[in-house]
C-alpha cells in the first residue's frame, strides 16, 4: 500500500484469491484478448512455435557441429536466425489451428489434442533432425529440457489459443483444463527417457590403430563419371576393357551428391554418419557454423536469407566430415600419405593433402581439373597411401568431345600405373563410381590391380572400400563400421586381417577456409556445372 | 440444426443480448403480474410499488435467474419465478439504500427515487411489501419439488438477510468512508451486491434440480461475476456521465471504493480478471454456458 493508501494490482490480486476469488488459472494472454474481443489469440501460438522449431533444430545443429558447442554466441544469432525461419512452418501451424478450432464442436478436446501435436511435433523435429544428422549421443539429450521446455511453451499456447479462438464463436471448454500440460510433460519425459534408453554413448578419440606396413605403396584413383554399363567412346571403352582386366567387386550405384558419394567410399560409412551431404550449406550471419537447413527454414536459409543478405552459402568442406578418410586413417596410424582433389578432404596432420577446391582452383574445365590433380598427385604417388579423385568426366558428362578426351586421358595415365601394379610394385585400386543421378541399374566399381590378381568381378558393398584399401596398406579394420576388407579381390593373404574396436570420429584440426575463399570456390563449382 | 451449430447460434457475442430480447418481454409481464391486486384504500403503496418493480432497469438478475435456469433446464415457470423473486428483492433493496437515513440518493433508473416520488413512508412500506412479495412466489413456484422450494427461500433469505444485503449496507453505513480497505469494500459489496447475484444464478440453478459441482461452478461464476459488476459501478462512478448512467455519480468522491483504492487502470484490470475468471468457471457447462459467459462480457463493456 503506497501512501496515498492505494493498493497495487498484485496486492489486490493476492487478497481476492484469499478471499475465494480469481481461483481458476486463465491463460489470460491469449484468452484475455478473445474476452475483450481483440484479435490475435494464436500470436502467441505462432511465436512460441517458431521458437520451439528453431530450438529443435539448434539442438540438432549443436549435435553435429562442433564449432558451435564452443561458441554460445553464435549458437545464440544461430537460434535467432532458425526462429526466423520457423516463423512460416509455425505460422501454417497456426492457420491449421485456427481452422481447426473454428470447426470444433468439442474445444476443450481438440485444443488439447492440437496441444498435444504440437509437442510431439516440436519433439519429433528435435529428434528426427539429430538422427539425421548423425545419431544421438547421449549429450545430445542435454537438449532434451530447452527443447521440451519451449514444446510445452508451444503446446500450452496452442491449447489457449485453440480456446480463445473457439470462445470467440460462443464455444467454451468442456472438462478440465489442466491434463494437457501433464500430458505434455509426460511425453517429453518418456521421449527423453527412450532416448536415453538408445542413445549411443558420447564418441571419444580413440588411438589410430598400429599398421603393419606393406612394402608396396597403394594407389588408389577415383574417376568420378565414368559408366562401365555405358562407355560412350572410343577412350572411355579403353579404359573399361583395361579395368576388366582386374579384380573387382562392384556396387549398387544410388543417387547422391559427388561430396556425398565419394565421402561414403573414403570413410567406409554412409552420410547419416560422416556428415557430408551436399555441395552447399547455408550459414546464417554470425553463425560459427554452416548447415544444412533444418525442416521448414528454406524459405528464408536459401530464399529471403541470401537476398537480403542475411544467410550466405558456404561450400561443402572438411569441417562438416566426422569420420577419417582413409588417407587420414593411415596418416593418423604412422603411414605417410596423400590425397588429391578429394570433396571435404582439407588438411590432416601426416598427410599430404590437396584439397578439392585448390584443384578446381587451378581448372577452368572438367579436363583442366583432372590434368592440375593428375600433376599435384605425381609427386606424391610414391607415399604408403596416396589417391587422386579425377571429376573431368563427370564435369564434363554433357559435353562428349571434351568427355571422351578426358577418359583418354585417364587411360593413359593408368596405363602407365598399370604396368607397376603388374610388377608388384604398387597395389593400384580404381575406384569408378557416377554421382550424378545414377540411373537404376548402374554400378560403381573398385578395381584392384594387386600383383597377378586375375580378372574376376564379384558383388560387394560400398562401404568395403575403405577397409579393404587400409586392410591392403596394412591397417587394422575397425569393428563397427558396416563394411569389411574384401580379401578375393587383392593377392593372396597380403590383407592385414587384426581388427580394432572403431577408428573413432574425426575430430578436425583448427583453422577453416576464409570467407573469401568460399565464394571463390562457390563460384568456381557453378562454373564448372556442379551449382546452378 | 446440428448440435454444434445451435451451439453456435446461441453462443458468441451478443448471445446475451439475444436471450434478454427473448426473455424480456415475459419477465416484464410477469413483474407486472406479480404484483399484489391493487388496493382502492392504498394507492400510495400501489403506486411506489410499481415505482419501485416496474421502472425500466437492466433486470440483469433476474436475467441471469433465466439463464442459469435455461442451463441447468429448469422448467420455464420455476425460473421465471426465482427471476421475479430476485428483482423484487433487489428493487427493494433500491428502495431502503435510498433512504435519507441511508445513502439519501435522488435519482434511480433515470427517475426520482421512490421516496422522494411517494414518501419516505410508502417507500419503506412498498420494500417491506417487495420483500414478502418475493418469498410468496419462490415458495410457491411451479414444477419444482417442496425441497426446491424450500431451498429457494432460504438462498433467498440468506441473500437479503442479516448475511446479505442487510448485513452490507449496515457495514457500509458503519464504515469510515475515508478509510475503507479492500478488505472492508469486499465484505460490502459480497453482501450489498454479491449476494444477490449469487443468489439469482444459484436460483435458477436450484429451480432446474443442478447437481453440487454445477452450483459450485456457478457460485464461483456469480461471486466473481458480482464483484466485478461493483467495480465496473464505481468506476462508472468515478468517471461516468450522471445523463447516461441515470443515477448520481460522483457522489462517492469522498469515500474509498475500489476505482480509488486501486486507482481506475488497476481496477478496470481487476475487474476484468474476475470477469475472466467467472467465464473460466462456466467451462464445465461448454457451449450451453455461452449466454451467461457473454454476460460477462456485457458486465465489462457496460456505460451505465
Amino acid at each position: 500500500m503506497n501512501k496515498d493508501g492505494e493498493i497495487s494490482l498484485g496486492e489486490a490480486r493476492d487478497r481476492l484469491r484469499e478471499l475465494g476469488y480469481l481461483k481458476s488459472g486463465v491463460e489470460r494472454l491469449v484468452f484475455g484478448r478473445a474476452f475483450a474481443g481483440r484479435g490475435g489469440v494464436l500470436l502467441p501460438a505462432w511465436l512460441a512455435g517458431a521458437l520451439a522449431f528453431a530450438m529443435s533444430g539448434l539442438a540438432a545443429a549443436w549435435a553435429q557441429e562442433a564449432p558451435l558447442r564452443a561458441s554460445p554466441a553464435g549458437a545464440g544469432v544461430l537460434v535467432f536466425h532458425l526462429f526466423v525461419a520457423s516463423l512460416v512452418p509455425s505460422g501454417l501451424v497456426v492457420l491449421v489451428v485456427r481452422l481447426l478450432a473454428d470447426l470444433s464442436s468439442a474445444p476443450g478436446r481438440d485444443s488439447a489434442a492440437a496441444a498435444l501435436a504440437a509437442a510431439v511435433a516440436d519433439l519429433g523435429l528435435w529428434i528426427a533432425g539429430t538422427r539425421s544428422l548423425g545419431g544421438f549421443a547421449t549429450t545430445a539429450l542435454v537438449w532434451g529440457i530447452p527443447v521440451a521446455a519451449a514444446a510445452l511453451l508451444h503446446a500450452a499456447a496452442i491449447r489457449s489459443g485453440f480456446l480463445a479462438r473457439a470462445f470467440a464463436h460462443g464455444l467454451l471448454p468442456e472438462g478440465p483444463r489442466r491434463r494437457v500440460f501433464a500430458g505434455a510433460l509426460s511425453l517429453a519425459v518418456v521421449a527423453t527417457g527412450v532416448l536415453l534408453a538408445v542413445g549411443t554413448p558420447e564418441e571419444r578419440a580413440v588411438s589410430a590403430p598400429t599398421p603393419i606396413p606393406r612394402r608396396e605403396p597403394v594407389i588408389v584413383v577415383a574417376v568420378d563419371g565414368l559408366r562401365h554399363d555405358a562407355p560412350d567412346g572410343p577412350d572411355a571403352r579403353a579404359v573399361v576393357a583395361m579395368l576388366s582386366t582386374g579384380s573387382a567387386g562392384w556396387w549398387p550405384a544410388r543417387p547422391a551428391s559427388p561430396p556425398e558419394l565419394w565421402m561414403d567410399l573414403a570413410t567406409g560409412e554412409p552420410s547419416l554418419e560422416h556428415g557430408v551431404r551436399a555441395l552447399e550449406r547455408v550459414r546464417p550471419a554470425g553463425s560459427p557454423v554452416s548447415l544444412r537447413p533444418p525442416l521448414g527454414t528454406r524459405w528464408y536459409l536459401r530464399g529471403v536469407g541470401p537476398r537480403i543478405a542475411t544467410v550466405e552459402s558456404a561450400p561443402v568442406s572438411s569441417g562438416e566430415r566426422r569420420r577419417l578418410t582413409f588417407w587420414e586413417l593411415a596418416a593418423s596410424s604412422g603411414l605417410p600419405s596423400a590425397a588429391v582433389g578429394w570433396w571435404a578432404s582439407g588438411r590432416w596432420p601426416g598427410a599430404e593433402v590437396v584439397d578439392n577446391r585448390e584443384i578446381f582452383g587451378r581448372a577452368k574445365d572438367g579436363a583442366a581439373a583432372d590434368e592440375a590433380a593428375w600433376r599435384a598427385f605425381l609427386p606424391l604417388s610414391s607415399r604408403a597411401v596416396a589417391t587422386v579423385y579425377l571429376p573431368g568426366c563427370d564435369i564434363l558428362r554433357n559435353a562428349a568431345p571434351e568427355r571422351e578426351r578426358a577418359a583418354g586421358k585417364i587411360r593413359e595415365w593408368l596405363s602407365e600405373l598399370l604396368p607397376r601394379a603388374r610388377a608388384g610394385e604398387i597395389v593400384l585400386i580404381v575406384l569408378t563410381a557416377d554421382s550424378h543421378a545414377a540411373p537404376a541399374g548402374s554400378t560403381g566399381r573398385m578395381t584392384v590391380f594387386d600383383r597377378e590378381t586375375a580378372a574376376g568381378l564379384r558383388r560387394i558393398r560400398a562401404d568395403d572400400v575403405a577397409p579393404s584399401i587400409l586392410a591392403r596398406a596394412g591397417v587394422p579394420a575397425a569393428e563397427d563400421l558396416p563394411g569389411a576388407p574384401v580379401p578375393e579381390l587383392f593377392a593372396s593373404g597380403t590383407l592385414e586381417t587384426s581388427r580394432v574396436a572403431t577408428w573413432g570420429p574425426r575430430v578436425a584440426p583448427a583453422g577453416a577456409p576464409s570467407r573469401e575463399s568460399d565464394k571463390e570456390y562457390l563460384e568456381k563449382l557453378r562454373s564448372l556445372g556442379y551449382l546452378n | 440444426m446440428t448440435a454444434r451449430a445451435s451451439g453456435r447460434a446461441r453462443g458468441g457475442a451478443g448471445a446475451f443480448e439475444a436471450f434478454a430480447k427473448r426473455a424480456l418481454p415475459g419477465l416484464e409481464e410477469s413483474l407486472a403480474a406479480a404484483l399484489p391486486a391493487p388496493d382502492p384504500r392504498a394507492p400510495a403503496l400501489r403506486a411506489a410499488l410499481e415505482a419501485a418493480l416496474l421502472s425500466p432497469g437492466k433486470r440483469l438478475r433476474p436475467l441471469v435467474a433465466l439463464a442459469a435456469g435455461e442451463l441447468t433446464r429448469a422448467p420455464k415457470g420455476a425460473a421465471q419465478a426465482v427471476a421475479v423473486a430476485v428483482e423484487m428483492l433487489h428493487a427493494a433493496s433500491l428502495v431502503l439504500d435510498d433512504l435519507p437515513s441511508m445513502d439519501d440518493a435522488r435519482r434511480r433508473r433515470g427517475r426520482p427515487t421512490v421516496h422522494l416520488l411517494h414518501g419516505v413512508a410508502s417507500a419503506e412500506l412498498a420494500a417491506v411489501a417487495l420483500l414478502s412479495r418475493a418469498f410468496e412466489i419462490v415458495a410457491a413456484a411451479p414444477g419444482v419439488s417442496p425441497a426446491a422450494r424450500a431451498r429457494l427461500v432460504a438462498e433467498l433469505s440468506r441473500a437479503v438477510g442479516a448475511e446479505g444485503c442487510c448485513a452490507g449496507q449496515s457495514a457500509d453505513l458503519s464504515a469510515d468512508p475515508t478509510r475503507l480497505r479492500l478488505d472492508d469494500l469486499e465484505a460490502i459489496h459480497a453482501r450489498k451486491t454479491g449476494a444477490l447475484f449469487v443468489a439469482a444464478v444459484r436460483g435458477g440453478a436450484i429451480a432446474g434440480h443442478a447437481s453440487e459441482s454445477a452450483l459450485g461452478a456457478l457460485t464461483l461464476f456469480a461471486r466473481n461475476l458480482g464483484l466485478a459488476f461493483q467495480i465496473t459501478d464505481d468506476l462508472l462512478d468515478f468517471s461516468g456521465d450522471p445523463e447516461e448512467m441515470g443515477k448520481d455519480v460522483h457522489r462517492d468522491a469522498h469515500r474509498a471504493n475500489f476505482a480509488t483504492l486501486l486507482g481506475p487502470d488497476s481496477a478496470r484490470r481487476l475487474a476484468q480478471e474476475l470477469l475472466e475468471t467467472a467465464v473460466e468457471a462456466l467451462s464445465a457447462f461448454g457451449a450451453k454456458g455461452a449466454t451467461l459467459a457473454d454476460l460477462a462480457r456485457v458486465v465489462g463493456d457496460r456505460r451505465r
